[in-house]
């Protein structure tokens, strides 16, 4: 069946979220493809969560631009998406007198009337574990961080509640001249789709998607960075978060507090094959010691998790952002590298910019829903612990025990849609198995949860993706019963 | 607004430490007994301990895990213990304010003794470092029991099995009983983990292959495991370069320890050893924070749950007689050859066990308690090991007169292999 929409975006990472939520203002249907089973399974998925300040863009390109274009939005999409910022400061820390030329850098970009470059002693009192190798560190008080998935999924909340729909596990593969627009062909759908304008927001995929379109796109090249992410029972032991002086090719190895209070350490930056995502004993000790250079006995031995992420980069380290030469209206992102989390906001209200001047009307809705975040039990006071228990018992029943997620949370993930359908899925909007356990408390019943509820059998959990099932059957004892039942 | 409670002993967790606790609480006379359980039973993780091997101790019979906990929640029903089941403990404060949450709402105990028995938790592949991929299959072997023996699910059709405590052990026949291949146990130390009864009954008697002295160096496979990278490793645990091969399984199940979860003991300013990250306990199992008693797996992993009842007795009783302590006479520290000991602290040296952990297997082992230089006790026993903790009764010791650091040594011929 043909399924006819005005917008049509490709991708549910942070960018293509952003896109949509900004598009959904706005009288025109829209609709996303997610090749993944939920939004924010891509780069957006593991990267530093940082927002970077205006200290940090980069004068003279693309990413530049749009990132300080991004920056109010982080005020102004407040009322409307209800996500949580930390605004913890950061430090970016000198270790020789010749990185001081970069700290007064900083501060000129910056223009920041509270910023300022402190001396040894003052950079020790608002963190005392820093390293004593440290000269000078630029204080900047604007610098957040920010849960990547839980930005994903506000936007992609919002963007449902204001009329956009998304489907997923649909892989796109190629693109056809329709009649009435562009055709788009999936490979796991019957279904065929038909928009007017198209956004390719796939992230890694976007270059090869560009080549069907007949657009040529210098090569990405994948980089990962490794991480380490520290046990809450950290926190406090850095409160700010800490850059090195950049190297040439990123940002360097920071030091993070999460807005959940946990600490994260990393990026490496690595050469690799496209995909791979794999930690290595080599990046991690890289990680490691990169980390000791700005942090004193930082507590390795609480860590919690390791991971990996993947930069897609472009040759010239700038966004590509660009119409199609063949199919008029459909604009490619490609090589949005950091800092595209901070930037998401100004791509897409760039987007839509690019898409007006290509026929789009940009009419505002009468009326716009706002997204508001349930509330999250762990950080709720007591007072209110007792009244969302009076309301509904299932606020009562814990779940995880190292995160504090409470069944009623775990119910809402399952329900309000773009909705979790695997148990990742469930991580990124609730914390269950994000915590010190890892889930080998909660996991058994995160998943009766979702053969309860779901009416899922054994075979429908997945950990996140199509093919990564959690259980291959039932043993010996529950299959007799079974069969003596039936 | 938080609903008060005032209460005379409010014990945190009902596994068997915790049943235990209250039991003897009661029965010491405390007037107000509260047993809180954040899951919907008693039991804790006896319940999915479906093998037999419990109870020969306190019991005198062999029984499973679940057997034993009804036993113990048979008897706490002919006493006035008030259980509180899906009452999860949050917050707890040195003035021994306890808070909760349950289906019914908030709750604030006002205690006068709290019994800490909140168990301990399994240590992750992301807290050893496994580097690779991050599929679907990798579990804690503590989950794949609840998961087979609970709720009736098969988590995979070939495992590999990462460490020999008993938990993988076990797991290694449960599975295979299943008709479950287990590719091999991999060990990195080079001698058992777990008791040699659990290697005969669950590796020998089933020929499933057991590597010493290796480990797991990667994990592979994109969304399901595909396979691991198993490396053989040197006396200092690293890997020897050149030796590492690829084990195709589905599954990998992790059984490499377990840490006691004293998260919210520290709420309470309880200190904890880095030794048995638990609290330091004295010979009743009281805390260094007046009104606080730790015991079971929360305040150090015990291999019985027969050890786990003995001293959570122990505990139940000295909370609520409400005895004034006397003076820490003696700490006790860990030396060469010796793993661990709880308790860490002796108030009083007429009553009370310790248990001691060697770090490695010994025969013809000696025990020998040092003060400074000299040595003032030794005891004998023929073979211990590291799965099994040795016992040693407080008052058969003669404890200098006045009191000091003493720390404790095992010697003899180091055991390899099994
Ligand atoms: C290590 C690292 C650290 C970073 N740190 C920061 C930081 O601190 N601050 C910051 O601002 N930025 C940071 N970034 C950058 C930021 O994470 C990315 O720029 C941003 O997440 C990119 O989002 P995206 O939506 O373009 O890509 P993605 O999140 O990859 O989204 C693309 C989506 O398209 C889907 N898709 C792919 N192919 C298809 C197809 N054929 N059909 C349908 N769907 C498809 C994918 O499944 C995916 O969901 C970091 C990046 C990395 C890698
Ligand atoms: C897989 C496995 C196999 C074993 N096999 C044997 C064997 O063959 N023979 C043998 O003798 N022993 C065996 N043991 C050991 C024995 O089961 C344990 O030593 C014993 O269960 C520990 O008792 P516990 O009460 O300290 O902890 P647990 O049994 O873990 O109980 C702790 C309880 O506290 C609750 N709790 C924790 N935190 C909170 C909170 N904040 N609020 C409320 N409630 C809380 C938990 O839900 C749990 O029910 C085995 C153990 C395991 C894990």
């Amino acid at each position: 069946m043909k399924k006819r929409y005005d917008v049509i975006i490709l991708g549910g990472g942070v960018v293509g979220c952003a896109v949509a939520w900004y598009l959904s203002h706005f009288e025109c249907s829209i609709l996303v493809l997610e090749k993944e089973l939920d939004v924010c399974c891509g780069i957006s998925k593991a990267n530093t969560g940082i927002i970077h300040s205006r200290s940090y863009y980069t004068p003279e390109t693309m990413k530049g631009e749009l990132h300080l274009r991004s920056l109010p939005w982080f005020h102004q999409a407040q009322d409307e998406l209800d996500f949580h910022l930390a605004r913890t400061g950061a430090l970016t820390v000198a270790l020789s007198p010749d990185d001081l030329a970069y700290l007064r850098l900083l501060q000129e970009r910056g223009q920041c009337p509270e910023a300022e470059i402190l001396g040894p002693k003052d950079t020790q009192e608002l963190e005392p574990n820093i390293s004593e190798n440290m000269v000078a560190a630029y204080y900047d008080p604007q610098t957040a961080v920010i849960s990547p998935f839980r930005l994903t999924l506000a936007l992609a909340e919002g963007a449902v509640l204001n009329g956009v729909d998304f489907v997923f596990n649909v892989p796109v593969i190629d693109f056809h001249s329709d009649d009435r627009g562009i055709g788009i062909e999936t490979e796991t759908e019957t279904d065929y789709y038909v928009a007017h304008w198209v956004v390719n927001s796939t992230g890694f995929s976007a270059p090869a998607l560009a080549e069907k379109c007949g657009d040529g796109v210098p090569p990405l090249q994948a980089y990962r960075g490794e991480y380490y992410v520290l046990d809450k029972e950290t926190r406090g032991y850095v409160k700010h978060v800490l850059y090195p002086v950049p190297t040439s090719l990123s940002k360097g190895i920071l030091v993070s507090p999460t807005p959940e209070g946990n600490i994260l350490v990393g990026p490496n930056f690595e050469p690799v094959k496209p995909g791979d995502t794999s930690t290595t004993v080599q990046g991690l000790a890289e990680v490691k010691i990169g980390a000791q250079k700005l942090v004193h006995h930082l507590p390795f031995d609480r860590t919690i998790q390791i991971f990996a992420g993947i930069r897609s980069v472009l040759p010239e380290r700038d966004f590509h952002i660009f119409f199609s030469h063949r199919f008029s209206n459909i604009v490619h992102l490609c090589g949005i590298e950091s800092p595209g989390l901070t930037a998401s906001f100004g791509i897409a209200e760039y987007v839509g910019e690019l898409l007006e001047k290509r026929g789009l009307n940009l009419v505002h809705k009468a009326h716009f829903n706002l997204r508001k975040n349930a509330p999250i039990f762990s950080e709720c006071s007591w007072e209110e612990r007792e009244r969302l228990i009076t309301q509904d018992p299932d606020w009562g029943r814990l779940v995880c025990r190292c995160e504090e997620v409470t069944l009623a949370e775990v119910k809402r993930a399952l329900f309000v849609p773009p909705s979790a359908r695997t148990i990742d899925g469930l991580k990124r909007r609730t914390r269950v198995t994000a915590g010190r356990c890892q889930g080998s408390f909660c996991e058994m019943h995160l998943l009766s949860t979702m053969i309860a509820l779901l009416g899922f059998s054994e075979n429908d959990i997945r950990k996140s993706g199509i093919h990564s099932h959690c259980l291959v059957g039932e043993t010996r004892e529950e299959r007799e019963s079974y069969a003596t039942r039936h | 607004m938080p609903r008060d409670i005032e209460a005379e002993v409010v014990v945190i967790g009902g596994g068997p430490a915790g049943m235990a606790a209250a039991h003897s609480a009661w029965e010491q006379g405390a007037k107000s007994v509260f047993l809180l359980e954040r899951e919907k039973y008693l039991g804790g993780i006896l319940n999915q301990c479906i093998h037999p091997g419990f109870g020969l101790q306190v019991f005198g019979e062999e029984l499973t895990g679940p057997e034993y906990a009804s036993r113990y929640i048979e008897k706490l029903g002919k006493t006035g213990v008030q259980v509180m089941t899906e009452t999860a403990v949050l917050d707890l404060e040195p003035s021994r304010t306890i808070r909760t949450v349950c289906p019914r709402g908030v709750h604030e105990f006002h205690a006068r003794s709290v019994i800490l028995s909140m168990g301990c938790r399994e240590k992750t592949r992301g807290m050893i470092m496994i580097p690779g991929t991050r599929p679907a299959g990798i579990y804690t072997a503590g989950l794949a029991q609840y998961l087979v023996n609970i709720e009736g699910y098969l988590p995979g059709r070939k495992v590999v099995i990462l460490g020999s405590g008993d938990i993988g052990l076990i797991m290694a026949r449960r599975l295979s009983l299943e008709g479950v291949t287990v590719e091999a146990v991999v060990e990195v130390r080079n001698s058992l983990s777990g008791l040699v009864r659990n290697y005969v009954q669950c590796l020998l008697d089933f020929d499933l292959p057991l590597l010493l002295s290796h480990t797991v160096t990667g994990i592979v496979g994109k969304e399901r495991l595909e396979g691991v990278l198993v490396s053989q490793v040197d006396e200092r645990w690293h890997p020897v370069p050149g030796t590492e091969r690829f084990l195709e399984c589905d599954t990998l199940l992790l059984s490499v320890g377990l840490i006691p979860e004293n998260e919210i003991s520290q709420k309470a300013g309880i200190s904890l050893s880095p030794i048995s990250r638990g609290p330091y306990v004295d010979e009743t199992f009281a805390t260094d924070v007046d009104g606080f008693y730790a015991c079971g797996n929360v305040a150090s992993v015990f291999d019985l749950v027969d050890y786990v009842t003995f001293v959570s007795q122990k505990a139940g009783e000295a909370a609520a007689s409400h005895r004034p302590r006397g003076k820490v006479r003696f700490v006790l520290q860990v030396g060469v050859g010796t793993g661990l000991v709880i308790p860490q602290r002796i108030r009083n040296i007429e009553e009370g066990i310790l248990f001691i952990r060697p770090s490695q297997g010994f025969r013809e082992t000696q025990i020998i308690f040092r003060k400074r230089d000299e040595v003032f006790a030794r005891k004998k026993t023929p073979i211990c090991r590291p799965s099994e903790m040795i016992r040693i009764d407080i008052p058969s010791i003669p404890w200098p007169p006045e009191g000091g650091e003493v720390t404790i040594e095992i010697t003899g011929n180091p055991i390899q292999g099994i």
